[in-house]
């Protein structure tokens, strides 16, 4: 069955002082793969800056925009459409081959293969007494332990907006047992990868309409790498696997590979910023 | 070329020309006044004000004492007075590094000389026994300055953005000099009933533009009002006038800007509009109001300035 | 002509526990020293005072300076230079010249290697850890294929001649290594100073660095472009190697840019020039990897240009060193480079690695901390000559704060027997007469497709202050002329 989404990303930005040579970059635009098909993009700004499509370091579609002139408001909007195959999320083939799938953890290939989501990260750093918060039962399958860190990364972390920000580590944000979806994303893929499994940061965007928490803002999950078997996504805000409700952008060691906007900009004084999601879904034939 | 090398290599020139002008204003003004045929001219209050008045910073109170040390400081090795020699030459040599790879090392070698004689200039001596040797040097090196750009520069675009900061300060100096004497003639007449006409204040003039020689050459008298206004302003032919300056910046435009269509939006109409009402402008228009006439050719100046900036430095 | 006590070789100390360059064992002056020995002999102290003045005024004058903040007024200083020129004979330059090339070679290779197969680490040669774990690796260069396949198209090579005599490399620089000019401008010097000396000598000439790196650095243009245009990035003037950013641009004929004058559309690089934008194809840049581009690296800088990377990525613009490049100069690479020489070229390495404690495995660092006093110190990641802290320099104190900080982060740090590095005959000011210095010399290799080339000169630097081994201008280290003699 196909599912076709509207996506509707806005953002605002109020500057105190006049803005000068300012350069954005968005990384907003689902990407395409074999449940993703785009139908169509459209990006507007409040200026009718001309907009560039790129790529960031990673090779993921990026929108970037450098207006010429001096302001102090500007506001963009993109609206995203396209079709998502609805799969089930377990849909793969569970046999017992779990001993072997650990072994192949610990291999050197396998290790240098998944170098850059088995190592740490500013913002999936653990302290010494926090690595052994959740680990692994050898008796289980490296899935079901997956499940299980899941579930665990739900129940440890209370959603709460308030709580933490771009700047809150994730050693304060353990501390305090609250945070968003990317605190919960970041616990999550920190002790995945203390167990040995690599596992990335995914941003993106949530349909709500079944009541998950998403903010209306941009969601953030976790892909983790099962020997033989391939990324599978989780995600822990939800204590859920990823499902056609997920509508993927980027993925990344953690947040800084994919925060949604970045901005250069020349300007003391204060600054607003507003954002907002929309994503709308209608069954399709 | 880069604009923004382009921008300072236009800065580097108004600078290089801008402290001559200063120096020699400070050098001519202050030993002519030893000797002035009146009392006022020869007041030494009365100088320090021209000097003051000339770099844009007039006394308001009219009852303040000059200290003539603290003037002489001030405008000339003051590194927190922004007009003082040692300021410009300071800029004009940050204008040089920023472009070091496109001027030769000869410019490049005599600014940094320059920059460091005057950095280490005693601004003891300069104010006791200094001022001549110290402005007498400043216009020298400014000489050998002018020399090595035009003799050691490829005659091309850096050389037409260079000479345009020069040509474009110098007619803007040289109308500043204008102002402050034609003010000092004012002051000297009003107390004393000399006739403005023949003032003193004139030779001053025209020595402070290094005119002198060429005009009493020229029109074989005794400076007046008409004449030295008329040489300073309207002859093309001395190298320090107005019409001189236009002549070349319109000439440098050219290079930079070869096109020969009509457009009025480009720097090189703006120049040439500016020139032509010049060339066919006659003394006696300008005298009958002097004052209106320097805050328009100011004006003129600057717009030239401001539209080569948005169309060749904006970066 | 002085008489023999003005000789300003007279009153020369030789301490026979060093190796001093002009001298054989037993005393006597090197063959290749004897002239120019004989030569500055004939000056009497007066003379060679007054040359020095003379020689460091043509610097000052020429603007080939540096500047020290200061608490009012910044100062200008030029780079300490000695009169006293170092000889190289041929057949020793022939093994430097060859060594650097296959160091240069060799890690390129290793870099391409990492970036994307790691078979030198597949095959457990070196550790997987030691790569990612460099805060100079690069995640976003995996995979990618740098124009040309090159990766260090630059390489300052710093060598040491030790007290058996021989040549060891101290440290490959193939981030943005500096110094060249002023190779250039010491000869400039040299000559200004006493042309004479040079009748008696063959030396190869040094003006022909700039004109080489052009010419390689375009074997390595971007695909689909004929006739490329190179620049310079440079941070900007205040920068300390400004002159050197200048003087290269100067000299390649190119446009010295700064982050600000450039500007990224469509994937493309331009330059913002007085009759438009022109597009640039090679970028000799002189700008850390983390400020090459703000969207990509860090936020703050204010020297990049927007969107460089993608541009990048996209194989638009050539960057030369490649992003990425300093994992490879990371001081623990440095210990695997034997090992990395023969894995690629299948070579022995030409010119010696100084031996190496990593204090990342435990028993190395057992020893290091029980033989701290007989071994130098280094962090593995600070550039420049910080943080180094010699063994048998330090007092008791002292080497408790080492010993500390090496076992809380054993990753930070490696070990080296403390080298002696060889000394030669340097005007010291405050004395007015020749001492024995410690030199180093730091050799400049370019690399490009199917074309290397490696400055017949190099720039030899002296530790200024007496018995430092130090020898970085940072550190208040000077330099002299190098000749490389021809046959």
């Amino acid at each position: 069955m196909f599912l076709e989404y509207t996506i509707v990303y806005k953002a605002e930005n109020n500057y105190a002082n006049w803005v000068k040579n300012a350069h954005w970059q968005f990384l907003i635009i689902p990407e395409q793969n074999e449940t993703q098909k785009f139908i169509s993009t459209d990006f507007k700004n409040s200026l009718n800056t001309k907009i560039e499509y790129s790529i960031n370091g990673y090779g993921f579609k990026t929108i970037r925009l450098h207006p010429k002139i001096e302001f102090k408001q500007i506001s963009f909007e993109a609206s995203f459409r396209l079709i998502k195959k609805d799969v089930n999320p377990f849909d793969f083939n569970l046999d017992n081959h779990t001993e072997n799938h650990y072994k192949k953890l610990i291999e050197l290939e396998f290790q240098i293969e998944f170098e850059r989501f088995l190592k740490k990260s500013n913002y999936t750093n653990l302290s010494d007494s926090q690595k052994r918060l959740f680990i692994f039962d050898k008796s289980l399958s490296i899935f079901d332990n997956l499940q299980n860190l899941n579930q665990w990364t739900f129940n440890y972390l209370f959603f709460n907006a308030e709580a933490t920000d771009v700047n809150t580590k994730l050693s304060e944000i353990i501390a305090m047992q609250k945070g968003v979806c990317q605190d919960f994303t970041h616990l999550f893929c920190a002790l995945a990868r203390q167990n040995g499994i690599p596992s990335r940061y995914v941003s993106g965007y949530l349909h709500q309409g079944n009541g998950f928490f998403g903010d209306s803002q941009m969601h953030a999950w976790a892909e983790a790498y099962i020997p033989e078997i391939g990324w599978i996504g989780f995600d822990p805000t939800n204590n859920i696997l990823v499902n056609s409700n997920h509508i993927k952008v980027s993925h990344g060691k953690d947040y800084s590979d994919c925060a949604p906007l970045k901005g250069i900009l020349n300007t003391l004084g204060a600054n607003k910023t507003k954002h907002s999601v929309q994503v709308l879904r209608q069954q399709q034939q | 070329m880069l604009a923004r090398v382009a921008n300072n290599l236009f800065w580097m020139g108004r600078y290089i020309e801008r402290s001559e002008h200063i120096a020699r204003y400070l050098n001519v003004n202050y030993f002519s006044s030893l000797d002035a045929p009146n009392t006022k001219s020869q007041n030494r209050q009365f100088v320090l004000r021209s000097m003051l008045f000339m770099v844009g910073t007039p006394e308001k109170d009219e009852n303040k004492i000059l200290i003539e040390q603290d003037v002489l400081f001030q405008i000339g090795l003051d590194c927190d007075s922004p007009y003082s020699i040692i300021n410009n030459i300071r800029h004009a040599r940050e204008n040089a590094n920023s472009a070091r790879d496109l001027i030769s090392t000869e410019l490049y070698e005599s600014i940094n000389k320059f920059y460091h004689f005057v950095l280490n200039y005693s601004s003891d001596a300069f104010v006791k026994n200094g001022l001549h040797d110290f402005t007498s040097n400043v216009a020298e090196m400014t000489a050998i300055l002018r020399g090595k750009i035009r003799g050691t520069l490829l005659h091309d675009d850096i050389y037409a953005i260079i000479m345009m900061g020069v040509n474009i300060e110098r007619a803007t100096q040289i109308i500043r000099i204008i102002n402050a004497k034609y003010n000092d003639a004012l002051i000297a007449r009003g107390s004393y009933g000399d006739k403005i006409n023949n003032s003193f204040e004139w030779t001053t003039l025209l020595k402070c533009a290094e005119s002198y020689d060429m005009m009493r050459r020229f029109y074989k008298k005794t400076p007046t009002t008409i004449s030295t206004l008329e040489f300073l302003i309207l002859n093309p032919n001395c190298p320090r006038s107005i019409m001189n300056s236009l002549n070349q910046v319109y000439g440098h435009i050219k290079i930079l800007d070869p096109s020969r269509a009509y457009d009025k939006s480009t720097t090189a109409f703006l120049i040439g509009k500016v020139r032509a009402e010049y060339q066919y402008k006659y003394i006696e228009e300008i005298e009958e109001n002097i004052q209106v006439f320097i805050e328009n050719i100011l004006q003129n100046l600057n717009e030239i300035s401001e539209k080569m900036e948005k169309e060749f430095f904006n970066y | 002509m002085g008489t023999v006590e003005n000789q300003i070789f007279s009153s020369y100390e030789r301490n026979p526990d060093l190796y001093d360059e002009i001298y054989k064992k037993h005393g006597e002056i090197k063959k290749v020293y004897k002239k120019l020995f004989e030569l500055y002999g004939e000056h009497s102290i007066e003379d060679y005072v007054n040359l020095n003045t003379k020689a460091k005024s043509s610097f000052f004058n020429q603007g080939i300076t540096f500047q020290v903040y200061g608490k009012k007024e910044t100062q200008e200083k030029i780079f300490p230079f000695d009169l006293f020129p170092r000889i190289i004979a041929p057949d020793e330059w022939e093994v430097i010249e060859k060594g650097a090339i296959q160091r240069s070679k060799a890690l390129n290779l290793f870099l391409w290697d990492i970036y994307h197969d790691k078979n030198i680490i597949k095959d457990g040669i070196v550790p997987l850890d030691l790569i990612i774990s460099s805060d100079n690796y690069l995640d976003q260069m995996v995979g990618f294929d740098p124009p040309g396949g090159i990766y260090n198209h630059i390489s300052g090579t710093d060598i040491i001649k030790h007290n058996d005599g021989k040549y060891y490399v101290l440290e490959d620089n193939i981030r943005c290594p500096s110094g060249v000019s002023y190779v250039i401008s010491n000869r400039t010097a040299l000559k200004r100073a006493l042309f004479g000396v040079f009748n008696h000598y063959q030396t190869y000439s040094v003006t022909n660095y700039a004109e080489n790196l052009l010419d390689i650095l375009e074997t390595t243009k971007p695909k689909g472009i004929d006739i490329p245009i190179t620049v310079v990035l440079t941070p900007g003037m205040y920068n300390s190697a400004f002159y050197e950013h200048s003087y290269l641009a100067k000299t390649m004929g190119v446009e010295l840019v700064e982050g600000r004058d450039l500007v990224v559309e469509n994937d493309f690089v331009y330059m913002k020039t007085i009759k438009g934008l022109i597009k640039v194809d090679i970028i000799y840049r002189r700008v850390d990897d983390a400020f090459l581009d703000p969207l990509e690296f860090n936020p703050d800088s204010a020297l990049g240009v927007p969107g460089l990377f993608a541009a990048y990525i996209k194989g638009n613009v050539t960057l030369a060193n490649a992003p990425g490049t300093g994992v490879a100069d990371d001081k623990a690479v440095y210990t695997y480079m034997p090992q990395i020489i023969k894995y690629y070229l299948d070579e022995e390495p030409i010119l010696n690695n100084v031996h190496t404690y990593h204090c990342s495995r435990p028993d190395e660092l057992k020893y290091v901390l029980e033989h701290i006093n007989e071994l130098v110190i280094k962090p593995v990641d600070e550039a420049g000559g910080y943080g180094i802290s010699i063994g048998n320099r330090l007092t008791s104190e002292e080497i408790e704060i080492v010993k500390k900080q090496v076992s809380e982060s054993p990753r930070k740090y490696v070990a080296q027997p403390i080298m002696s590095l060889s000394v030669h005959p340097t005007y010291i000011e405050e004395s007015q007469s020749f001492e024995q210095r410690h030199v180093d010399l730091r050799t400049f290799t370019i690399l490009g497709q199917n074309k290397d080339f490696v400055l017949k000169g190099g720039l030899t630097r002296v530790a200024l202050k007496k018995g430092n081994l130090i020898v970085n201008s940072s550190q208040g280290g000077g330099s002299k002329d190098t000749w490389v003699l021809k046959n």
